[in-house]
């Protein structure tokens, strides 16, 4: 090498303190992942976490003194204390969430060396970590892409060794390694394979999840009305069921203490066998996450048709996960709207399905012997009640008046006015009440089309209560006591935007650009939902189906990753073969061998001793007419190649007037 | 002399199976000349510590996602697993491709530091961050290159013995990008310091041949030789011969040169120096050469075997230690 290329570009090194760019990478990045954690942390939190930024930055001015061992360990014990008293446990996402903000602060303070500000992304990394596990929604995500992006430049700001690299160079170079990443992270989070349940037990949050529940009591489904969360997904295979069908079945309440009716967990032992007719209708769902565990579908589903470990048919005919449904999940079913209990109620079960608290709504009762005496049959008796809701002034209301201790008399004979919770709850006890074995089923009603992505949608308000009721010789039958009532007010309630095509031809053109906006988006973030959030082993094994990989399993699933992980890795080899023989990509004599190769085509070939500027001669002299353009041409490449000055713009003008004079040449 | 710089380390399990990889690697690789670019073959690679705290942190993440049966997160944790391999790909070609321009070694003596020096040259188009040179047990040097640029560094060793010693083992390595990943080579060029004896004073030098009555301003100003002329200052020369009465009456600054006197020549024999342990002689006549040098004195050294003519200077002076270096008894 000689003398004139040695130059200053070998740089001291200095010690492992992190320069101060560096570090406002790594307080933008924690400052960015506690702001996405904001909703679900401890309120003091935030403050706590400015403060530390704050006396960074001030810090890192003014050299001031970091506080001492002692300090920061009473601080550590203080902030413990104040996360144990805001959530009274460390354990769980939020409270973990918490504690790890606070000591990201208070690492703040101390953080000097690069290895503490490794740590402080490592723990915004975290932190980015439990804002994904606290919530999945769309929306966030290029939120919390642009975190991750900020981070992975933070990475490089504090481990890019010693150099003063640009902000735009830092976060250029964390853009391309992320996206140069992305296909295996693709590829791994595709094929690697998921566990179907929990590696340990998840702490149970004693957030309320909307939806159905154990219990209701008069007011509880209406709470469900105001709510526009969505419940389920449907897509079916073939038609849609008609409207009047749309009963999706839900918790089964049997126990009824005069007010509220709860579920019954115990094992009462195999539903009456069931004989199914008609047409059935094959569909796939998505249940919302969800504390009953019942794996809804429409009334009455036959059996299970995706694989799904622990599900099994409880005693009312319900399938049940066994667990409450912490993520959404997906499962195929197929329903048939008619059926049939053959063989007679068990025992138990016909003694819980007529069990009523004694001492309460006794005119009820009295009401309910009247109508038995006067009826011939069980099925008489059933549609005189129906026909004494129907014909007694009963209105549907969504705001109720309370109701006392004898919720039933109350409303029977002092409000007249109810939800539908109200009516199956007084349908049921009138049934018990006249000998006829009865319960409370909870569920949605509806549902509605979304035509962009192609599937029922049921949000909480469609929920619905109505009653089943046990005829010796038919079985169970379903009874909407709500559907005697005003049922225009039902409908109405209910099916909200059933078809927007109808509905929006009155409305006008930007009322209708709205209403399709919001369903694109919803069918968008359902796609989001069904195939992203909710991807699990099952949705992982029909992809292999769809690949063409039929009855794959595990080791298939690894071969796959292998073969993928192989070709990225040899990809990445790829991209780096230039720097192997010490070459730098070199644009000029590309250039140049473009010019060589035009001009040996239609002149002659350049001889190995000789330089540009000589074979431009030589050519010129052959080649008149090119004469002076060939001239320029070699004289600006001596001059770029061996000449002094050799910028990339005078390099480019040097490509583009090559290409000028290969098209040149060529006509 | 290896026998030397080993008792000098005891035993240490980590240098040790750097060693012993480092021979396989030498074993395969052979013997390295300058200029040399870097393969791909000849580079090794393996996480560092925070590499492996970072692998730890990872599978937490993935638990946690696993666990937790949440898709974004375990996307997040594929992607920064997948960040991470990729800054492992990045790290390994900090090292490919660059050429080890030149190579060159200084003498020095026992004990002391001699000076390395490398020439690199980055012909690539991105600078080559995080750089570490190391040789033998002196600190690493950190350094980076910038694209199609040359850098010279300069690196310092430690002198062990006496003799001959070899520095064929170089460990240039890097950590850039995310410092999660170290890539390393080891260069086995064929640098060879001559290591001098460290220099002892335990002897008065042994008098001038022929030597004529001293003046007493001489003897004063502690050099064995007469005063000759004033001359201009030149870089180099002691201070405490500086003239500077002159210098304060506003001329330039002069030095006094004192002229050996003729044929007054000092023999530097190991002979005289028979009482003394071999080493500790060897180190009382590198002592000598270079008070005599410091005088600007001529001088002869005779050893066993062979003797080098009177003279001064660099050349007489390389010649002097040299042969004292390489002396076997």
């Amino acid at each position: 090498m000689s003398a004139a290329l040695i130059g200053p570009e070998a740089q001291a090194a200095e010690p492992a303190a992190a320069p101060v760019t560096a570090q406002r990478w790594a307080l933008a990045g924690l400052l960015g992942a506690v702001l996405l954690n904001v909703h679900h942390i401890a309120a003091w939190c935030l403050p706590v976490a400015l403060v530390g930024a704050a006396w960074r930055i001030w810090g890192a001015r003014r050299t001031a003194r970091l506080p001492g061992r002692a300090v920061r360990i009473v601080v550590v014990v203080i902030l413990t204390l104040a996360v144990l008293v805001s959530f009274r446990t460390l354990n769980g996402l939020d409270a973990g969430a918490s504690l790890l903000v606070a000591m990201m602060a208070l690492k703040l303070m101390e953080s000097q060396r690069t290895r503490d500000w490794m740590i402080v992304l490592g723990g915004a990394l975290f932190l980015l970590l439990a804002a994904c596990l606290a919530s999945q929604t769309l929306w966030l995500l290029p939120l919390y892409a642009g975190e991750l992006w900020l981070l992975c430049a933070g990475l490089y700001a504090v481990g890019a060794r010693h150099s003063q690299a640009s902000a735009t160079l830092i976060l250029r170079a964390a853009a391309r390694n992320l996206l140069l990443a992305l296909p295996l992270a693709l590829l791994l989070f595709l094929f690697f394979p998921r566990l179907t349940g929990s590696l340990w037990a998840l702490p149970q949050d004693d957030e309320a999840v909307t939806g159905l529940g154990e219990q209701m009591s008069p007011g509880s489904i209406s709470e469900l009305i105001d709510s526009d969360e969505p419940a389920m997904r449907v897509r079916f295979d073939g038609p849609l069921p008609p409207r009047e069908q749309r009963y999706w079945r839900g918790p089964v309440l049997h126990r009824f203490d005069g007010f509220s009716w709860s579920r019954v967990h115990a094992d009462l032992g195999a539903p009456p066998p069931l004989e199914f007719t008609g047409s059935g209708y094959r569909y796939s769902v998505t249940l919302e996450p969800n504390a009953h565990g019942v794996l809804i579908g429409l009334d009455l589903p036959r059996g299970l048709l995706s694989e799904m470990p622990r599900v099994a048919r409880s005693f009312d005919d319900l399938l049940l996960a066994g667990e409450p449904m912490r993520s959404a999940v997906s499962y195929r079913l197929d329903s048939f709207p008619q059926h049939r209990s053959v063989g007679a109620l068990p025992a138990p079960l016909r003694e819980l399905d007529l069990s009523l608290p004694a001492a309460r709504n006794p005119r009820t009762r009295e009401l309910a012997h009247t109508l038995r005496l006067a009826s011939r049959d069980d099925r008489a008796y059933v549609q005189a009640v129906l026909g004494y809701l129907q014909d007694n002034g009963f209105e549907y209301t969504r705001t109720p008046p309370k109701l006392g201790r004898n919720s039933i008399d109350d409303l029977l004979f002092k409000t007249h006015e109810g939800f539908c919770g109200h009516y199956a709850s007084a349908f049921a006890t009138l049934m018990r009440a006249g000998g006829l074995p009865a319960h409370v089923v909870t569920g949605y009603l509806g549902g509605s089309w979304n035509r962009f992505g192609g599937y029922l949608l049921v949000k909480q308000s469609n929920a619905h209560a109505w009653t089943e009721v046990w005829l010796d010789g038919l079985g169970w039958l379903r009874v909407d006591p709500t559907a005697v009532l005003d049922t225009n007010q039902l409908r109405g309630d209910l099916d909200d935007t059933e078809d927007i095509a109808g509905v929006a031809g009155a409305r006008s053109g930007i009322a209708r650009w709205l209403l399709a906006t919001g369903q694109a988006w919803q069918a968008v973030n359902a796609w989001w939902q069904d195939e992203f959030v909710s991807f699990n082993s099952s949705k992982q094994f029909g992809l292999l189906n769809r690949l063409g990989l039929k009855d794959g399993d595990y080791e298939t699933l690894v071969a796959l990753l292998a073969l993928g992980g192989a070709v990225w890795l040899a990809l990445l080899a790829w991209r780096g073969r230039g720097l192997e023989a010490g070459k730098p990509r070199d644009a000029l004599g590309r250039s140049w061998r473009r010019l060589e190769r035009s001009l040996r085509r239609r002149a002659s070939a350049r001889a190995p001793h000789e330089g540009p500027v000589a074979y431009g001669e030589r050519i010129a002299g052959e080649r008149p007419e090119l004469a002076a353009t060939l001239r320029t041409l070699t004289r600006e490449y001596a001059q770029l190649r061996y000449g002094r000055r050799c910028s990339l713009a005078r390099q480019q003008r040097f490509d583009r007037a090559v290409r000028l004079f290969r098209a040149r040449v060529r006509r | 002399m290896r026998s030397s710089a080993r008792s000098r380390y005891p035993f240490r399990p980590r240098a040790r199976l750097e060693r012993a990889v480092s021979a396989w690697a030498r074993s395969r690789q052979g013997e390295d000349h300058a200029p040399l670019t870097l393969r791909s073959r000849r580079i090794y690679i393996l996480p560092t510590r925070a590499g492996v705290v970072a692998v730890v942190l990872l599978f937490i993440m993935f638990l946690a996602g696993l666990n937790y049966q949440n898709s974004l997160a375990l996307l997040l944790c594929f992607l920064l697993a997948g960040f991470a391999l990729v800054s492992m790909y990045e790290c390994h070609a900090t090292l490919t491709g660059l050429t080890i321009s030149s190579a060159r070694v200084e003498s020095a003596f026992a004990q002391g530091h001699g000076e390395l020096q490398l020439g690199f040259y980055n012909a690539g188009d991105s600078t080559r961050r995080g750089l570490r040179l190391r040789v033998t047990a002196i600190e690493p040097k950190s350094f980076e290159i910038a694209p199609q640029s040359a850098c010279l560094l300069s690196l310092r060793y430690e002198a062990l013995a006496r003799g001959r010693q070899r520095l064929d083992r170089l460990h240039l390595s890097s950590d850039a990008p995310l410092g999660l990943f170290r890539a390393w080579t080891w260069l086995h060029l064929p640098l060879e310091a001559l290591i001098y004896p460290a220099p002892l004073r335990l002897r008065p030098l042994p008098p001038a041949a022929g030597q004529p009555q001293r003046s007493e301003r001489a003897r004063r100003l502690g050099g064995e030789e007469e005063f000759a002329w004033l001359r201009r200052f030149r870089e180099g020369d002691p201070l405490r011969r500086a003239a500077w009465k002159a210098y304060a009456r506003g001329g330039p600054l002069m030095v006094a040169h004192y002229d050996a006197p003729a044929g007054a020549q000092r023999t530097l024999s190991l002979q005289s120096l028979r009482d003394l342990p071999l080493e500790r002689a060897l180190s009382q006549l590198a002592d000598w050469v270079l008070e005599c040098e410091r005088h600007g004195e001529s001088y002869a050294l005779e050893l066993p075997g062979q003797s080098l003519p009177p003279g001064h200077g660099l050349a007489q002076r390389r010649h002097c230690l040299e042969a004292l270096a390489l002396y076997e008894a």
